[in-house]
C-alpha cells in the first residue's frame, strides 16, 4: 500500500507487468481505475469503450498482497473479485475470464496492492481460434 | 464531376452539364459517366487494440498512377482521443439528395465503432480534410445507444447511424440520427423495434429499409467465441422496415444457413426491390427481393464451402464479410476474409447469381501471399469499386480482436491494401502487382486498414431517391 492516503482517499500499488519484462509501479487512489492512474502517470494501456463492454482494456491479475493485515494469505489465490472493486459490470468478460483472473482495467479499482500483466497480447488470451 | 471542390493536385479533369442541383449523381449509369476516376481514397486506420500509443485515423491515399505520391498515405487526420476503432463511415450527403440545391457531399461522419465518439470531418479540401466537430460518447449514451456502424445520409441532409447495443453495450441497439448542423436529433425509430443491428441500407422510393445483425457489443467486442454461436447470441435475422414510418415491417430468420448476416446492399437503380446480404459466418449470400404480394423473400443464392487445410482441426469457413454491387447493378463483388478470396458473379439475373472470376489472394488459402516482397498476412476483407467498375481495391482488417484470433500477425505488421483491374465486359479479374498501400509504413507504428471510401461516392455509399 503507497502511503495510505493524501486526506481523503486511500491508494493501493499497482504493479504493471508487460510481456517484454518491463514493470511500472503506479498508486492507484481507491476512487480511480487502474488505466486513469495510468494515463495520469503518462503511461499508455490500451483502451477501448471505456465501459465495460469491449475488453481492449484487459489486464491479468499475477498476484494479489492482502498488504494492510497480517499477510499471511496464500499469494497464489487470486481471487480477482476480490481485489477489484467494480465501477460497471464487467460485461466484456465471461465467467472463465474472470475465473482465470482477466480484469477490466478501464473500470476496476485495486483494493490490494498487486501485479497484474498488461499491453495488448493480453485481450488476446480471452478468444482463440476455435477452428483450430 | 467533384461535389466539392478540390485541393492540391487532384483537379476535376472535365465539367459536364448537370441536371440537379444538389449533391451525387441523378442516376446510376450517370455516376458511371460522370464520375472521374478516384485519385484518392479515404480509409478508416486503426490502433486500437495495439500498443501503439497514437489514435486512430483517416488515412488518405493517393490512387492516381499519375502522381509522385502513388500507392502514399499523402494525410492523416488524426482522432482526438485513443481507443475509438474507426470502422465503417459516410457522408452527409449523397446522391439521394441530389435534388436538393446547397447540399454538398462535404463531411465525412466518422464514428468510433468501440468508443461511440462521432467524428466531423470536413473534406471541402479534399486533400487535406480537417476534423470539425466531435460528439463525445456521452452524449450517445444519453439515448442509451452506442456502438455506432453503418452511416448513410437521410435525402435533406439529415444523417442515420445504425447503432448496435445500448448505453451499457447489451441489446437492443438501434437508430441515432444527427441533423444537419451535425447535432445529435434523437433515436430514429421507436424503441423495441429490433434487438440486434449491424448494417443497413435503404430503398427511398420502394419505401423500404433492410437492416442486418452482428450481434450485442458485449459479445462481438473481445473477440469471436464459438459458445456465442451456439448459446443464440450471433444474429441471423434481417428486417425490412417502412422508411417514412421507421417501423420494422417485417422480419426474415436465414436460419442456420444465413448466420450472421453483415453487409447488406439493395441494387442501385432506384427501381429495383432485390439486394443481397453476405452471411459471414455460414458464408452464404442471400438473395432477398419483394415478390407479387408485397412480402420480402430471402434464398440461398451463393454457397461458399468450407475447406480443410492440415494446420486446422476443423474445415476453415470461407468468412464472407464484405459484399458490394456494381453501379451498373451487373456484378456481386465480395471477399471470403478467412480462406483469402476475393470474387465476382454475375447478377445479372439476381435470383441466379453467375460466377464470373475470383482471385486467390493472402489468407489462408491464397495463391499469392506477398505482394512486392510484402507479405500479405491476412484474407481480401473490405473491398471498394470505382464507379466505372474498373478497378476493385480491398483491405485486409476485419475488426482489431478479431484480427488477433485468427491473422495475429496483422497488428504486428500493419494491413495493406490491394487492387484488382476487373474487365467488366468480360466478367474478369487481374490482380495489379505494382499496386500496394502499406499500413506498415505509418510513423507511428503497423496500423490496421478497414473501410474504403471515394471522394465523390462510390457503390457503398450512394443510394437514389
Amino acid at each position: 500500500m503507497s502511503g495510505g492516503s493524501n486526506g481523503r482517499s486511500r491508494a493501493y500499488d499497482a504493479t504493471l507487468e508487460w510481456p517484454d519484462g518491463r514493470t511500472r509501479t503506479l498508486a492507484v487512489r481507491d476512487d480511480e481505475t487502474v488505466l486513469e492512474a495510468a494515463e495520469r502517470a503518462g503511461i499508455a494501456l490500451p483502451y477501448g469503450c471505456l465501459t465495460g463492454a469491449c475488453g481492449t482494456c484487459t489486464g491479468r491479475l499475477l498476484a494479489a498482497d492482502e498488504g494492510g493485515t497480517d499477510g499471511d494469505e496464500e499469494p497464489e489465490a487470486l481471487e480477482v473479485d476480490d481485489a477489484f472493486s467494480y465501477r460497471r459490470r464487467p460485461l466484456a468478460l465471461k465467467d472463465r475470464h474472470r475465473a482465470d483472473g482477466y480484469v477490466l482495467l478501464c473500470i476496476a479499482s485495486p483494493r490490494v496492492d498487486c501485479r497484474i500483466a498488461v499491453g495488448s497480447s493480453v485481450q488476446s488470451e480471452l478468444v482463440e481460434n476455435p477452428w483450430k | 464531376m467533384s461535389d466539392a471542390s478540390t485541393g492540391g493536385d487532384v483537379e476535376p479533369d472535365h465539367d459536364h452539364e448537370h441536371h440537379h442541383e444538389g449533391p451525387g449523381y441523378a442516376t446510376p449509369q450517370a455516376a458511371i459517366e460522370e464520375g472521374e476516376r478516384e485519385k484518392l481514397a479515404y480509409v478508416m486506420s486503426l490502433y486500437v487494440g495495439t500498443d501503439v500509443d497514437a489514435p486512430d485515423f483517416v488515412a488518405v491515399v493517393d490512387l492516381d498512377p499519375d502522381s509522385d505520391t502513388y500507392c502514399e498515405i499523402v494525410d492523416r487526420i488524426e482522432m482526438p482521443e485513443r481507443g475509438d476503432e474507426l470502422h465503417h463511415f459516410g457522408w452527409n450527403a449523397c446522391s439521394s439528395s441530389c435534388h436538393v440545391e446547397g447540399l454538398e457531399r462535404r463531411h465525412l461522419i466518422v464514428p468510433g465503432q468501440r468508443s461511440s465518439r462521432l467524428h466531423v470531418i470536413d473534406a471541402k479540401d479534399r486533400r487535406n480534410p480537417e476534423l470539425e466537430t466531435v460528439i463525445e460518447p456521452e452524449e450517445v449514451f444519453e439515448y442509451d445507444l452506442s456502438a455506432p456502424h453503418t452511416v448513410h445520409c437521410i435525402p435533406d441532409g439529415e444523417i442515420l447511424i445504425s447503432m448496435l447495443g445500448d448505453a451499457d453495450g447489451e441489446l437492443p441497439g438501434g437508430f441515432l440520427e444527427l441533423n444537419d448542423d451535425f447535432e445529435i436529433e434523437g433515436r430514429w425509430e421507436p424503441p423495441g423495434e429490433i434487438e440486434m443491428n449491424y448494417d443497413y441500407w435503404y430503398q427511398p422510393r420502394q419505401n423500404v429499409m433492410v437492416s442486418s445483425e452482428w450481434a450485442a457489443p458485449k459479445t462481438y467486442y473481445p473477440g469471436f467465441d464459438l459458445d456465442d454461436v451456439e448459446a443464440g447470441n450471433y444474429g441471423r435475422k434481417l428486417h425490412f422496415w417502412d422508411w417514412e414510418n421507421g417501423t420494422v415491417e417485417q422480419t426474415i430468420d436465414l436460419g442456420e444457413e444465413g448466420q450472421i448476416p453483415l453487409e447488406v446492399r439493395f441494387l442501385h437503380t432506384p427501381e429495383s426491390t432485390h439486394g443481397f446480404v453476405g452471411t459471414a459466418l455460414s458464408s452464404n449470400i442471400f438473395h432477398f427481393w419483394r415478390d407479387d404480394t408485397g412480402e420480402y423473400r430471402a434464398e440461398k443464392a451463393i454457397d461458399f464451402e468450407s475447406r480443410d487445410h492440415e494446420d486446422w482441426d476443423m474445415p476453415v469457413p470461407g468468412l464472407t464479410t464484405d459484399i458490394l454491387i456494381s453501379m451498373d447493378d451487373r456484378y456481386l463483388f465480395g471477399s471470403n476474409w478467412l480462406h483469402g478470396e476475393v470474387w465476382m458473379y454475375d447478377v445479372s439475373d439476381p435470383s441466379n447469381p453467375r460466377r464470373a472470376d475470383s482471385l486467390s489472394v493472402g489468407g489462408t488459402f491464397g495463391d499469392v501471399q506477398e505482394v512486392q516482397g510484402r507479405e500479405l498476412n491476412a484474407g481480401p476483407q473490405m473491398i471498394q469499386l470505382s464507379l466505372d467498375g474498373e478497378r476493385l481495391y480491398w483491405t485486409t482488417s476485419l475488426f482489431s480482436s478479431w484480427d488477433e484470433q485468427f491473422y495475429p500477425e496483422e497488428g504486428e505488421r500493419g494491413s495493406v491494401m490491394l487492387k484488382a483491374d476487373v474487365d467488366p465486359r468480360n466478367g474478369t479479374l487481374e490482380l495489379d502487382e505494382d499496386f500496394l498501400v502499406d499500413w506498415g509504413e505509418c510513423p507511428e507504428g503497423p496500423a490496421r486498414a478497414h473501410e474504403i471510401r471515394w471522394p465523390d461516392g462510390d457503390c457503398t455509399s450512394d443510394v437514389w431517391q
